[in-house]
């Protein structure tokens, strides 16, 4: 039976908006402990040197410093994913971002200044900025931490296939081959980083009141790098200022700073400021993609083969296994038979890259989106034809193993080519306005995992429920909320299944002591998972409350109805309020509490070594359609329109939702246009928003959004993953726009004003 | 950063403060937009801030029609110039650089005097001022004046003719004596449409007659050289022309005349090549529509 949805689908302000707006909520900066200390980081001057000697004693006499450490100093394990990183650097540093010594103040100031007067003498070295300098045979080893018996410099390598590709490219009538470039981007949260640790001499404890995005995952590393044991870490997340990927990974900082706080038995703080955030703070993969696509006299997809060269840095973050995440959208956007994916993350002496937003899709969709508009052009084809053409389909298996259950790929793309008024003859010469101003519109689409990813040994999420003596529910749920407004969502479920008001809902998702585990905020996951988790728990609940209501109402289970805050008989139309049956669970035989608990584990499955299987429940998908208009005097790129429509399973949160599409397309803006760390010799050029360019409100284009509604089986409501996908086929769409209405070549991003002209003057 | 703030409320308290702190490192600040940032950059030193917002007289707080023109004092905000009507139908070259600059909550606070006294190759409100050939007004700590031609005013990247004992008053900006129909406006070149430095600017103040002759012609240039540029020849050029009427090879020559003020660097936002190719471009547009 289903019943009208009273909650679900009604555009709700975020449960967090008003301390958000007022100014109450509790960033990380805004931490104050009884007698806290405030440290300071000193980071190399050099991107490559031998640290020769580190003299401290002058910053150790500044009055009001309290601690100095070096690496010498103390016991810790090194971080990131291949452990390569060490917390505090001795003998020698690899890239810009190197933390030297650190030290503990009384003030902020005081913590700084001495930091500048930590002398250190350096043996300045040469470094290898360009990962395919680091691939030859002769270069030296750049992270001396790296085993195993691949090239010395290369920090992960991947490879996957399905498919015979050389039947499909004898099949192919047509073969194009393009080298992209792809920048170094950064994510800018407004909140910089952050961090108070305080650690109790007397009962060895250590609680972090910190910004990560996955908890726990976090809490058991932190342990192995201290040498304590996990139980002993308590993680409390303060309100999180923007997370978009960038708190996946753990960064020295973090673990410095409970250091310090063991070392003083101080609590301390250490908060970056911006310059310090654009340099310390990971990036999206710089990489260089060569991808060789065909396609059949008809139009149809033959083959996609993809090899990629990504500029790790000098320390391997989770970002280095982004290819996980691309050769899904190298082999399975779009039906294809065959595929080839190599990726090889490399060591260079840049600053390294970590996880971002997207997830390597961003680029992986870039270059397999340009390529068919050469395909299509080439052919003779109309570009939306053969996007359509090829489009994935529900039940489809694809040569990954990945089973789409629900799909609306196709809808999406007629609904973009639809709504902005696309039609075939509108290409090039159809949408010039004047000799000056040109336009075009580009399509593009994008695959994602849409129902959790399965890469952890346990994907799942708990839920534990209370629902106290008043009515009111406190859920406490394992995930985490970062801004994407997770905690709404599931309040609003909340309210949907028990028919009480959204005021009497309360989330509790912060601390780690309490909360049950989940595996963290990445893969677009947190409705999915904690949704059905939710739901999972709600279930039970009304199973005690239903039993005591129909007890209390004289009548079957199946005759009840939750609404307005009661719990009602349908046949006899007598009602008990809800808080009601709650103080006769609890105040009459059997004396029981009115709370649960309830564990969710994604039915998806692990992928086998060849990286084959079903890693997400369902998958998300999307096209968008992108008006541009370029000023051939200036180079200069106006985005007039964005049609987006996205297979979203169901809409929750309609306000929620339009905040992470118009959120995401305007990060896939930047990313088109604006967006890139410059870096020479491993230097940062642009730490600042001065010179690093986001969009500002007055770039942004008109944004019209179409939710694709598939009601996916397994989603809570039938809804699937949203939160990273809006980013992905933005600035391919823009690229398309661009070259179709002007015709350039554009093989790298940001498409700045200087590379359009440049084009244009070249071609003429 | 550390420094000392001192207020003074009238042109006397200012004039006396200018004299007793001769001796020592003092500041002016209007909107602090640019002098923060610079101070920030800066390793502490014994500095004392004359803050002018506290002035309350006119001359330096108002916008006044005078008989020869407009007097702005050089503490009105960006955002008053974008919307004071006189400006906007005299002289829109500079009510249009105003709306340009940097952003809504910046413009709120950014003076034309520090704009000017900043001394930026990409000052938005400067460069307009230049097309305007405006004339500053500057008064010494004996509450001497004199006044200045803009044109005259930089004397480098980030350098001026202010002597230590000066600030600048007032601009006034010459009347259009008999205009018929004005060509003005400031046409700003950045990657993105707010808190953007210039790349490249070209402001343009033409006047012509009732046959559309030019009669007067102002053209300053932003970015392209260590001062804001006036590119006189250029301006000479048109004189006599008929604006709506100009053929291809003039406007090519003219935008030529534009280009021999432009000696542009390379930086992080652009190469000289962009700024040159740029300006070349805009400066034909100007007689397009
Ligand atoms: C985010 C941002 C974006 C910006 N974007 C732009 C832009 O788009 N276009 C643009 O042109 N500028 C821009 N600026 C620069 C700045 O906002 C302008 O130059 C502004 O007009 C400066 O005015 P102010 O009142 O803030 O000057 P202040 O910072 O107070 O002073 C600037 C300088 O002038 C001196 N000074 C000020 N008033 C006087 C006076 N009466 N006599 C003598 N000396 C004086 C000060 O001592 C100081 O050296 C931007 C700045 C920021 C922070």
């Amino acid at each position: 039976m289903k019943k009208d949805l009273k909650v679900i689908g009604k555009p709700t302000p975020k449960l967090d908006a008003r301390i958000r707006a007022s100014g109450q909520a509790v960033y990380g900066q805004d931490v104050v402990l009884p007698n806290m200390l405030h440290g300071a980081i000193l980071r190399t001057k050099y991107p490559v040197a031998d640290i020769v000697s580190i003299d401290v004693s002058k910053a150790m006499q500044l009055p009001g410093v309290v601690a100095v450490i070096t690496g010498d100093d103390i016991n810790a394990n090194n971080i990131n994913y291949k452990r390569d990183n060490p917390v505090l650097k001795r003998g020698r540093v690899n890239c810009i971002r190197d933390e030297i010594a650190a030290v503990a103040a009384v003030t902020r100031e005081i913590a700084q200044e001495a930091v500048k007067l930590i002398e250190v003498k350096y043996n300045v070295k040469e470094g290898i900025f360009d990962p395919f300098e680091a691939l030859k045979d002769d270069a030296p080893q750049i992270n001396e931490f790296v085993k195993g018996d691949q090239h010395i410099n290369i920090a992960h390598p991947f490879y996957y296939e399905h498919g015979d590709i050389e039947a499909q490219k004898r099949k192919s009538a047509v073969i194009i081959k393009t080298r992209f470039e792809l920048p170094r981007m950064t994510h800018c949260c407004l909140a910089p980083c952050a961090i108070t640790a305080d650690y109790s001499n007397v009962d060895k404890r250590l609680t972090l009141y910190c910004v990560t995005q996955i908890p726990f995952l976090f809490q058991r590393d932190m342990a192995r790098v201290l040498n304590m044991a996990p139980s002993d870490i308590r993680i409390i997340q303060t309100v999180i200022g923007g997370g978009f990927g960038s708190k996946l990974d753990m960064y020295p900082y973090e673990p410095i700073c409970a250091l310090l706080s063991m070392e003083t038995g101080r609590p301390v703080q250490i908060t970056f400021d911006r310059e310090e955030e654009f340099i310390a703070s990971p990036t999206r993969q710089k990489m260089t993609i060569d991808l060789t696509s065909g396609a059949d006299s008809k139009g149809k997809f033959t083959f996609r083969e993809a090899r990629i060269i990504m500029d790790n840095g000098a320390y391997t973050s989770w970002g280095a296994t982004t290819p996980f995440v691309m050769m899904q959208t190298f082999s399975s956007m779009y039906q294809l038979p065959a595929c080839i994916f190599d990726a090889k993350a490399v060591y260079t002496n840049n600053v390294y890259a970590g996880s971002f937003r997207g997830y390597g899709n961003p680029q992986a969709t870039f270059a397999v989106e340009r390529n068919i508009d050469l395909l299509a052009e080439k052919l003779g084809m109309d570009k939306f034809e053969i996007r359509l053409k090829n489009a994935n389909y529900k039940d489809e298996l694809t040569g990954q193993e990945m089973k789409f259950i629900s799909c609306g790929h196709k809808e999406a793309l007629e609904i973009v080519s639809d709504k902005s008024g696309y039609s075939p003859c509108h290409s090039r010469e159809g949408g010039n306005l004047s000799n000056r101003y040109k336009r075009g519109i580009g399509f593009a689409s994008m695959l994602h995992v849409g129902g959790g990813a399965k890469i952890y040994p346990s994907d799942g999420c708990g839920t534990n429920l209370k629902m106290d003596d008043f009515g009111k529910l406190t859920i406490i749920t394992g995930s985490s909320e970062i801004g994407q407004g997770s905690e709404t969502v599931l309040a609003m479920m909340a309210s949907e299944e028990l028919g009480i008001d959204l005021k009497n809902i309360k989330v509790i998702n912060t601390d780690t002591d309490i909360k049950p585990w989940d595996v963290g905020v990445h893969a677009s996951r947190t409705t999915f998972v904690a949704g059905n988790s939710l739901l999972g728990a709600l279930k039970l609940l009304k199973e005690k409350l239903s039993n005591k209501a129909a007890q209390l109402l004289k009548t079957e289970i199946d005759d009840l109805v939750y609404e307005d805050g009661l719990i009602e008989s349908t046949t006899s139309g007598e009602s008990f309020k809800i808080d009601k049956v709650v103080r006769e669970i609890h105040f009459k035989p059997p004396n029981e509490l009115c709370a649960v608990y309830y564990y969710y584990e994604p039915g998806s499955e692990f992928q086998d070594k060849y990286y084959k299987g079903n890693v997400s429940d369902t998958y998300a998908f999307a096209a968008q359609a992108i008006e541009v208009e370029v000023d051939t005097y200036t180079g200069n790129i106006k985005v007039l329109d964005i049609h987006v429509a996205q297979d979203v399973g169901k809409v929750i949160n309609p306000l929620g939702l339009a905040g992470q599409i118009e959120g995401g397309v305007v990060m896939g803006m930047g990313y088109a246009l604006l967006e890139e760390l410059y870096s020479e010799k491993g230097y940062i050029l642009n730490p600042n928003f001065h010179d690093y360019k986001i969009p500002t409100s007055v770039d942004i284009p008109n944004i019209h959004f179409y939710p694709v509604e598939t009601n996916d089986p397994y989603g809570p409501y039938g809804a699937k993953g949203v939160g990273e996908a809006p980013l992905i086929p933005t600035a391919p769409a823009i690229a398309n726009a661009i070259v179709d209405a002007i015709g350039i070549r554009i093989v790298d991003l940001p498409i700045t004003p200087e590379k359009v002209l440049k084009a244009l003057k070249n071609d003429a | 950063m550390k420094f000392n703030v001192v207020s003074p409320e009238n042109t006397k308290e200012l004039l006396e403060l200018i004299s007793v702190n001769q001796d020592r490192y003092f500041r002016f600040g209007a909107g602090y937009t640019d002098l923060l940032i610079e101070l920030k950059k800066q390793p502490d030193e014994d500095l004392t801030v004359i803050n002018l917002a506290q002035l309350t007289d006119d001359i330096f707080t108002a916008i006044s029609k005078i008989a020869d023109g407009f007097r702005i004092g050089s503490l009105v905000t960006a955002k008053r110039i974008s919307l004071s009507k006189d400006l906007q139908s005299n002289y829109s070259v500079l009510t249009e650089a105003a709306k340009k600059l940097a952003s809504g909550q910046v413009r709120q606070v950014a003076t034309i005097g520090g704009n000017i006294c900043t001394a930026s190759p990409a000052g938005d409100m400067a460069c307009a001022l230049v097309a305007l050939q405006a004339n500053c007004e500057i008064l010494n700590s004996n509450g001497t004046l004199r006044i200045i031609p803009i044109t005259d005013f930089f004397t480098g990247v980030r350098t001026t003719v202010l002597q230590k004992d000066e600030v600048l008053r007032s601009i006034v900006i010459p009347s259009n004596n008999r205009k018929n129909k004005i060509y003005s406006n400031f046409i700003k070149i950045g990657t993105r449409r707010a808190m953007e430095c210039s790349i490249v600017s070209l402001a343009y103040h033409i006047l012509t007659d009732e046959k559309s002759i030019i009669t007067h012609a102002g053209i300053a240039l932003g970015s392209v050289a260590p001062t804001i540029m006036l590119a006189k020849s250029a301006c000479d050029y048109l004189l006599g022309k008929s604006f709506s009427s100009l053929n291809p090879s003039e406007i090519k020559e003219f935008s030529q005349k534009i280009l021999e003020y432009a000696s542009p660097i390379s930086d992080i936002r652009a190469s000289a090549w962009y700024r040159t190719e740029v300006l070349g471009n805009v400066a034909k547009s100007i007689f397009e529509n």
